[in-house]
């Protein structure tokens, strides 16, 4: 196959010099920066002459008689072709279609030559000016701060139709012409227009791969879909599979039906249907630019110091409900340093976080885990503006966050996992709302947090101790609580599961010791003493009681949770827990004199380290089926899900005896509240449950969100 | 810093200490429907126009001393399979003003049932209720409740509009 015969073969078809390279395999991008110069070498000596001048309409014409005559044969079959099956077609789409050929006009007219008959004027220099304009435009309105930019071409679907015309009759002409070697009009023409758009708008032309700024052009062609429809005949059966599913296939053409339509198309298909390759009675137009920045991630934990602050802004029937929001917070510096406009802010910034708390909760300690995606952003943000834009959320007084920094988009899926896999651990002032069924007191004294009330959360588990995982774990486990007058603000430490464990041992009140390692808190109580010795005595797979009451009906009495535990285990830790109860008996006592003596076990700091395989070996103190609160009904599915308390412990409140604070660790998705009070009986085991009492909660914070971000 | 829980809220603010149902619901009441006398049912609205049914606490039931079971099988249907499918809702039962949700079976071989009041989507019965029927007459207006009712928008508020109000219902009582 030579060369020059396809150069010249194409340039008889109408093709402008890139596309002559392009059906030539020229695949050396510098071929189509300097086209002009490049084709020298493929031009007969009686071209030559002329191509200096190209630009000259008049020598155009001149080029166009020459065309004339060395016209061959195939070509002109086409055109009589196209006209003999247009007539056979359905009159009104060939006169829009074929009007130039119908009427027969004489060559030089019939053939605009100076509109490429494959790119459609797209490759050619003199129509770039438009585009240069659009994104000029655009650039001067944004003030993209990026320096390198990725170019992308929306072409008319109708060259794809055209280039496969020319590639069939160029391997008619050429025996072993292989179409494979044709370079993509998109490529030839980020070589050569996308070059030169580089020096007009001062930017390094870069790959889509590399550069997050993409200017997409659109080139709109008149005729684009009147032209397509001789598809209909080469390709009849998909356009009416196509046409049947309307739904599935808004748009009859679309760049992958044409796609479809033209892999299995022959030279004779297409020649019979017209050709494909009418001559251009318009050129396409570049009709609009698309400037995008590709999305900038931002990460950060936010702490959150108001009870009356959602975490986005909450609007009920058009009307704030509450001034502010922890996203608009957030989003007012960041806005600001864009130069965006409130509303605008809405639309560009979007804030993702490890999931919420409610408008009343606080977010305390590290804080929760969130990212903001900014959307087409004009620049990257310094470290000194992201320092700056942290300090002036922190002026809130209601929002702090200390730190962010720019994260990639992959990083993200850690924050969307964390959501759905990682522990909170919170603390909470509830109330005892009702003497606890375990109260030997008169109905009319007043309501007592008593140390046995204590004892009996601190003790309480439904499950069997995982005590595998409390080795596992030592080192991973968070400190639940730090209960020394308030949280520090470094609140996100660990303790160790052991601690953790030999705490409620610690606060246990003496005559209440359980080995509590078992479905039922054992009390000295005749019918769970009789249930946990059924339980050792029953080699099946067990069915745990959960407290037992029948004066009070809100208990579970029936409600079995089925454990498959092997007997054996529980009998060697019921030895295990015993021996442990001898041991901590004596310091109980102690303990419970002084409040503040829990400090010395509770405040151990201990680096948080996450581990990616704590969830599966995590010691479950209390299972709990949870019905989908209430307050989501309406937008939420019904189901009742299983959520796990995973660490639990209760203390006194000075001065307030029917108060307790409680230092609570779920797995993720638990609703705290609801698990408090109760929900009417749709959560269980509720802490109520636990107590025996009628429980509520006042007040609830987030301590700590389990979850290492920003990542590093 | 530090950022005491404690100090975080008014311990001497009494709306901090409002019940469950207080905090989230208001409440509404029908009076003698039917033509009953006392045959009163509350209705309490979540403010996401999930609706809770119970017994007010001037219905007849209370007055009476007798051993009771509750009746889920109302006719062709039984209350108890009702299934809710997706956020939507659907495949609950369908409730009318005057459907009855449940049926009182007194020792001595009486009954009454209860209407729903509304017309809605069957959520939910209190399932508690199957095993503890005593929860009805102690906490009629907690754990007691009958029923979880869903409804349009339109329809909630218009109920809501229309019924009388808890202050009202106070005032009525006590005459």
């Amino acid at each position: 196959m030579n060369p020059k015969a396809v150069y010249k073969y194409c340039k008889h078809l109408g093709c402008c010099e890139a596309c002559c390279l392009r059906y030539m395999g020229i695949k050396n991008p510098n071929a189509y920066e300097n086209v002009a110069n490049f084709v020298l070498k493929y031009q007969d000596e009686v071209d030559k002459p002329m191509r200096v001048i190209e630009q000259s309409q008049n020598i155009a014409s001149k080029i166009t008689d020459t065309k004339e005559n060395l016209f061959d044969v195939s070509i002109r079959e086409d055109l009589n072709n196209s006209n003999g099956n247009s007539l056979d077609i359905n009159g009104a789409d060939r006169k829009i279609s074929n009007g130039d050929s119908d009427t027969n006009p004489p060559p030089s007219k019939r053939r605009k030559l100076d509109i490429c008959v494959s790119c459609l004027g797209v490759l050619q220099e003199d129509n770039w000016m438009e585009g240069y304009v659009l994104v000029k435009d655009i650039l001067f309105k944004k003030r993209y701060e990026c320096a390198t930019f990725a170019c992308a071409l929306s072409a008319p679907i109708t060259t794809l139709l055209r280039e496969r015309a020319i590639t069939l009759r160029l391997a008619d002409e050429f025996p072993g012409y292989d179409d494979k070697i044709l370079t993509a009009l998109k490529e030839a023409w980020k070589w050569s227009f996308g070059v030169k758009l580089a020096t007009e708008i001062n930017k390094t032309l870069d790959s889509g791969a590399i550069s997050p700024l993409l200017i997409t052009l659109n080139y709109d062609y008149a005729d684009d879909l009147q032209e397509l429809e001789i598809l209909k005949q080469v390709s009849p059966q998909l356009f009416e599979e196509r046409s049947k599913q309307k739904r599935r296939f808004v748009t009859e053409f679309t760049r992958r039906s044409v796609e479809q339509a033209l892999q299995n198309a022959s030279l004779q298909s297409l020649r019979a249907a017209g050709g494909g390759l009418a001559c251009a009675g318009a050129r396409a137009m570049c009709v609009g630019a698309v400037c995008t920045h590709a999305p900038n991630y931002l990460a950060g934990r936010y702490i959150k110091l108001s009870r009356h602050l959602p975490q986005s802004p909450w609007i009920l029937e058009g009307k704030r409900v509450l001034p502010s929001s922890v996203q608009e917070i957030i989003y007012k510096p960041l806005a600001d340093l864009y130069n965006l406009a409130a509303e605008q802010a809405d639309g560009r910034l979007k804030l993702i976080a490890a999931g919420r708390e409610d408008v009343d909760v606080r977010c305390l300690g590290e804080g929760r885990p969130f990212a903001i995606e900014i959307t087409d952003p004009t620049r990257q943000l310094t470290p000194e503006e992201l320092a700056s834009a942290c300090e002036h959320i922190s002026k809130s007084g209601e929002v702090i966050v200390k730190q962010i920094v720019p994260i990639t988009r992959e990083d993200l899926i850690q924050l969307k996992k964390g959501e759905e896999t990682k522990s909170k651990t919170y603390e909470a002032i509830c109330i005892k709302l009702s003497h606890s069924k375990y109260d030997d007191v008169s109905p009319d004294s007043p309501i007592k947090v008593t140390p046995e009330d204590l004892a009996r959360i601190n003790s309480f588990r439904n499950t069997a101790r995982n005590t595998k995982d409390t080795e596992n774990n030592i080192e991973n486990s968070k400190s639940i609580c730090n209960i020394s007058g308030g949280i520090k603000d470094t609140t996100d430490n660990l303790d160790n599961c052991e601690s953790m464990h030999q705490d409620d041992k610690d606060t246990s009140g003496v005559p209440l010791r359980s080995p509590d390692n078992f479905g039922t808190v054992k009390e000295p109580n005749s019918q769970d003493v009789k249930d946990a010795t059924d339980i050792l005595d029953n080699s099946t797979p067990l069915k745990v009681k959960l407290a037992d009451n029948p004066d009070n009906p809100n208990d579970d009495k029936n409600n079995e949770i089925d454990l498959s535990v092997n007997v054996l285990e529980i009998k060697n830790r019921e030895t295990d827990a015993e021996s442990d109860i001898v041991d901590t008996l004596k310091s109980d006592q102690n303990v419970l004199d002084s409040p503040d003596s829990s400090r010395d076990f509770l405040d151990t700091s201990v680096e948080v380290r996450e581990s990616e395989n704590r969830n599966n070996c995590e010691d479950i103190r209390i299972m709990i089926q949870q019905k989908t609160p209430i307050r989501v009904l309406h937008r939420r599915p019904l189901l009742t899900r299983t959520r796990h308390i995973l660490e639990l412990k209760a203390v006194e409140v000075p001065d307030h005896p029917q108060l307790f604070r409680m230092f609570v660790r779920t797995s993720a998705g638990t609703y705290v509240k609801e698990w408090a009070h109760g929900e009417l009986g749709r959560s269980r085991p509720s802490l109520g449950d636990v107590l025996g009492a009628k429980v509520d909660m006042l007040a609830l914070d987030v301590t700590a969100v389990h979850l290492q971000w920003p990542p590093q | 810093m530090e950022y005491n829980i404690l100090d975080s809220i008014d311990l001497n603010d009494p709306a901090i200490y409002k019940s469950f149902t207080e905090r989230y619901f208001s409440k509404r009441y029908l009076l003698n429907v039917n033509g009953i006398k006392n045959n009163d049912i509350m209705l309490m609205f979540h403010s996401n126009r999930i609706t809770l049914i119970c017994l007010a606490p001037s219905h007849f039931f209370f007055k009476k001393n007798d051993n009771y079971t509750l009746n889920f099988n109302i006719g062709k249907v039984d209350r108890l399979s009702n299934q809710v499918k997706g956020k939507g809702k659907k495949g609950g039962q369908a409730l009318f003003p005057d459907s009855a949700i449940c049926k009182v079976e007194w020792g001595d071989k009486t009954a009454f049932t209860i209407p729903c009041g509304m017309r809605g989507t069957l959520v939910e019965i209190n399932e508690k209720l199957v095993k503890y029927p005593q929860l009805l007459k102690e906490s009629p207006d907690s754990d007691g409740f009958i029923a979880i009712m869903l409804s349009s928008i339109a329809i909630t508020d218009a109920t809501k509009k229309e019924l009388i109000t808890h202050e009202e219902y106070l005032k009525i009582v006590n005459v």
